[in-house]
């Protein structure tokens, strides 16, 4: 039940009989017609509990694009029911419009459509759906809430999708018909085939050629087939906003380009986003598969504001990935976290597998490196330089443990990655 | 990743910014507060300032009436000072004359009181209720703000006195019985007439006969044919009614109607009404968890605040000297790790030396120098280092 404001008018328009006509009676009848006028109305008012609500509509949508949402209203009473209604969501789901009239004949359905535009990453639920109908008289409302359960995830944006083309025709060269021209491009042995001019002579297989009595070349092409396991810090250092997007985000963008370029190039990547124990895990996916395993897996994940334990992550790696493998650790270039953390269990990781660091750098630093003029902005220069020595440090010495470190600004991480591995894949590494 | 250009942080509003828009806001406010205390200071000021001891005849101040008290005692007339009506009451005679002064302090039952004593009466400018009971026939025709006026009548002590300074006083009808005096606008401010067997005497002004006034025009004559050669005067004063004793003890709830009552208590269900209106919200108020906003280059921030709290000029100037010698280096052709090797400083002050066409001194005390004396040494010491990246850079 809920009372409106047209209540409250006749109640104080009524303050003025009582002035006219000083009796208790009056007062008295005065109560007994605005009661009257709100059982009239409560009893008159559309039959809110009779109805049902089904929802159909996007379950997913990436995030900064609007998710369409149908809310159908089903009266199962006798009387027609004119009501506003309110799809209850949580303010980061952007829901619009915030209200909406409904006006559903007995025994029909209408539709509401809200249309969903996130802010956030990470699964949004409707909570509830409230509806107000207000009698004939206006002076009263019949208003029930009722869940009708929907989620919709936001998924991550994958902006640096825009980079894919470019690095798959990279890829195209170094699989494509350009194998056959130049030797080098492969390591690993694809097939024979008769010389043409132009062909590398030091690529004559001459024991085929002394039996076949033509000259037959060994063409080579990049080794397919290897593992990648991309493996995501959400610890406290992936909370740090660079610029205005959490450090996790640019690594989860970095992370599905690398995979949708690795899954193009013919190699199996896993997913696994670890602080102090495993947050989610995306394993054994098909080529079709991976990338939209990897971006639900990815949605809901959010910065823990822990230290990771790379203890655990190491050892979760190790049992769970016995074959050599390119572990790729998108995580941050922090020296306390990675000297205390990492480092030591550096050489159990690359004695198996070839490791490779990726980290968002924070280009406010180089702003603050180059600041002069006043003393606050050569002292934040001296502390950005302090910074930057340091970072330059542990990536020496990620890189004397035989790591590959990849330390590029948010905007370009992820085709820096990108470079990253095909440069590994040129040259044979994986 | 792309990331978004940050969005334009809102330029910080300057102090005069930030008052003009508290001004703005509060300025409805101001307002009213300043139109209340003008109306106070207004209301204070017309207040009316009336003593406890006005028309008091003991008093010798200046709203006092001892002056007349007194010429009345040197002419062998004694005035009694009656603080209540029964004590006037029984103090009068057929023959007294009772003066009744601030008889705004009179109740109903006071004034019953008076209109059975047997004397004459001189009523200093008298409320309705008085002149109703006391001098029936008189009626009140509004003020006047003449400040002196003559007789204009037959009464002989009027005549007598002629000119008199009222002040702002109080006029009457021109009444059927008795005589008018004092007229402005054709209404008497003196009314002289018999009610029953005494007569009654009505002025509009108490003012002239303070001590303040007494002395002009003929305000001392007339107050002395007023009164009259009676062998004993009472002067009335009453004090302030006491609380029970019968007027006054209506307190402002009693005086209230019925009808206002009920309006109010609608009113209150008025208010419950609306605030149960307002309180049912559509749907109930949705939490959420934010995500934490921290920027990543909040401890470098902090440590360069420390190091500027704490004059860190050795600190800073180490890591600015070193990051510069970190660019320098490759310039050179000089293996990068020769940048922080303290072995290969004089090979790296000498590369920079000739590249830049410096002094070799000027160079290593730029690169590997002592600190800073003081802060501006510490700013000039990152210019120095710019110039010879730069020199290095375009040689």
């Amino acid at each position: 039940m809920a009372l409106t404001g047209r209540l409250g008018l006749l109640a104080l328009l009524g303050a003025l009989v009582p002035l006219l006509v000083p009796s208790w009676w009056t007062l008295l009848a005065l109560w007994g017609v605005l009661l009257l006028g709100v059982v009239a109305d409560l009893a008159l008012a559309g039959n809110v509990r009779a109805l049902r609500f089904h929802r159909t509509g996007d379950t997913s949508v990436r995030l900064g694009q609007s998710a369409t949402v149908t809310l159908t209203v089903e009266n199962l009473g006798r009387r027609r029911l004119k009501a506003r209604l309110r799809d209850v969501w949580p303010p980061s789901a952007g829901a619009t419009p915030r209200t909406a009239r409904v006006d559903v004949p007995a025994g029909e359905r209408r539709r509401v459509e809200m249309s969903l535009t996130p802010t956030r990453r990470g699964d949004r639920r409707a909570i509830t759906v409230v509806v107000r109908s207000v009698g004939p008289l206006g002076l009263a409302a019949r208003q029930l809430s009722r869940p009708a359960p929907w989620t919709v995830r936001a998924l991550p944006a994958f902006p640096s999708r825009r980079h894919l083309p470019a690095k798959l025709a990279r890829l195209r060269e170094l699989t494509g018909a350009h194998v056959a021209l130049i030797r080098g491009q492969g390591t690993e042995f694809d097939s024979l085939r008769e010389y043409v001019d132009g062909d590398d002579v030091r690529s004559i297989d001459w024991r085929a050629t002394a039996r076949r009595g033509d000259v037959v070349v060994r063409t080579w092409r990049p080794e397919r087939d290897r593992r990648i396991y991309l493996v995501l810090d959400t610890g406290r250092t992936s909370a740090g906003r660079v610029g205005d997007i959490p450090r996790l985000d640019c690594s989860m963008d970095a992370a599905l380009l690398l995979g949708a370029l690795a899954s193009r190039a013919g190699d199996r990547v896993d997913l696994l986003a670890y602080d102090r124990r495993v947050r989610t895990r995306v394993e054994g996916a098909s080529r079709t598969d991976l990338l939209p395993a990897m971006v639900h897996a990815m949605a809901p994940l959010e910065p823990e504001l822990l230290e990771c334990d790379a203890a655990g992550m190491v050892s979760t790696l190790m049992a769970r990935v016995r074959q050599r493998c390119l572990v790729v650790l998108l995580t941050d270039l922090n020296t306390a976290a990675i000297e205390e953390g990492l480092l030591p269990l550096l050489p159990q990781l690359t004695a198996r597998h070839l490791v490779m660091i990726a980290a968002v750098a924070d280009p406010r630093l180089g702003e603050m490196a180059a600041g002069r003029g006043d003393l606050a902005a050569v002292y934040d220069a001296a502390a950005a330089e302090r910074a930057r020595a340091d970072r330059r440090r542990l990536t020496a010495e990620l890189r004397a443990h035989g790591v590959e470190v990849v330390d590029a600004p948010p905007d370009e991480i992820a085709p820096a990655l990108a470079d990253a591995y095909l440069a590994l894949k040129a040259a044979g590494r994986l | 990743m792309v990331t978004q250009a940050p969005p334009q942080a809102p330029a910080e509003p300057s102090a005069g910014q930030v008052a003009r828009r508290r001004w703005r806001s509060s300025r409805g406010i101001v307002g009213v507060l300043f139109a209340l205390a003008v109306i106070a200071v207004v209301l204070a000021a017309l207040r009316p300032t009336g003593s406890n001891e006005q028309l008091d005849p003991t008093s010798a101040k200046r709203d006092g009436t001892r002056a007349i008290a007194e010429l009345l005692k040197q002419r062998g007339t004694p005035v009694t000072v009656a603080r209540h009506a029964s004590e006037a009451a029984a103090a009068s005679t057929p023959r007294s004359m009772l003066v009744v002064s601030r008889s705004e302090r009179l109740t109903d039952a006071d004034i019953e009181r008076l209109r059975s004593t047997p004397g004459d009466l001189l009523l200093l400018a008298p409320g309705r209720d008085v002149l109703a009971v006391l001098a029936p026939g008189v009626t009140s025709a509004g003020p006047s703000f003449e400040e002196t006026s003559d007789p204009g009548c037959e009464m002989p002590f009027a005549k007598l006195a002629g000119r008199v300074k009222f002040g702002d006083s109080q006029t009457y009808d021109d009444p059927d019985e008795g005589v008018g005096c004092y007229k402005a606008a054709g209404s008497p401010r003196l009314v002289s007439l018999i009610a029953g067997n005494r007569s009654v005497t009505v002025v509009g002004s108490s003012g002239f006969l303070t001590n303040e006034h007494l002395d002009e025009e003929g305000n001392a004559a007339l107050a002395m044919g007023m009164i009259g050669v009676p062998p004993s005067v009472i002067w009335l004063i009453p004090d302030k009614p006491a609380a029970g004793s019968g007027a006054g003890d209506k307190t402002i709830t009693d005086m209230v109607p019925f009808g206002v009552w009920l309006f109010f208590l609608e009113l209150v269900v008025t208010v419950l009404l609306v605030a149960a209106w307002r309180a049912r919200r559509l749907g109930p108020v949705v939490a959420e968890a934010l995500p934490v906003a921290v920027r990543s280059a909040e401890t470098v921030e902090g440590r360069a605040r420390l190091y500027r709290a704490a004059r860190a000029r050795d600190r800073a100037s180490d890591a600015l000297r070193s990051g510069a010698r970190e660019r320098i280096v490759p310039l050179l052709g000089l293996p990068r790790g020769s940048a922080q090797d303290p072995a290969s400083m004089h090979e790296i002050v000498a590369a920079v030396a000739v590249r830049t066409g410096r002094e070799e001194a000027y160079v290593g005390a730029a690169l590997y120098g002592p600190e800073p004396a003081d802060d501006a040494g510490l700013i000039a010491l990152t210019d120095v280092l710019d110039d010879l990246e730069r020199q290095v850079r375009q040689s």
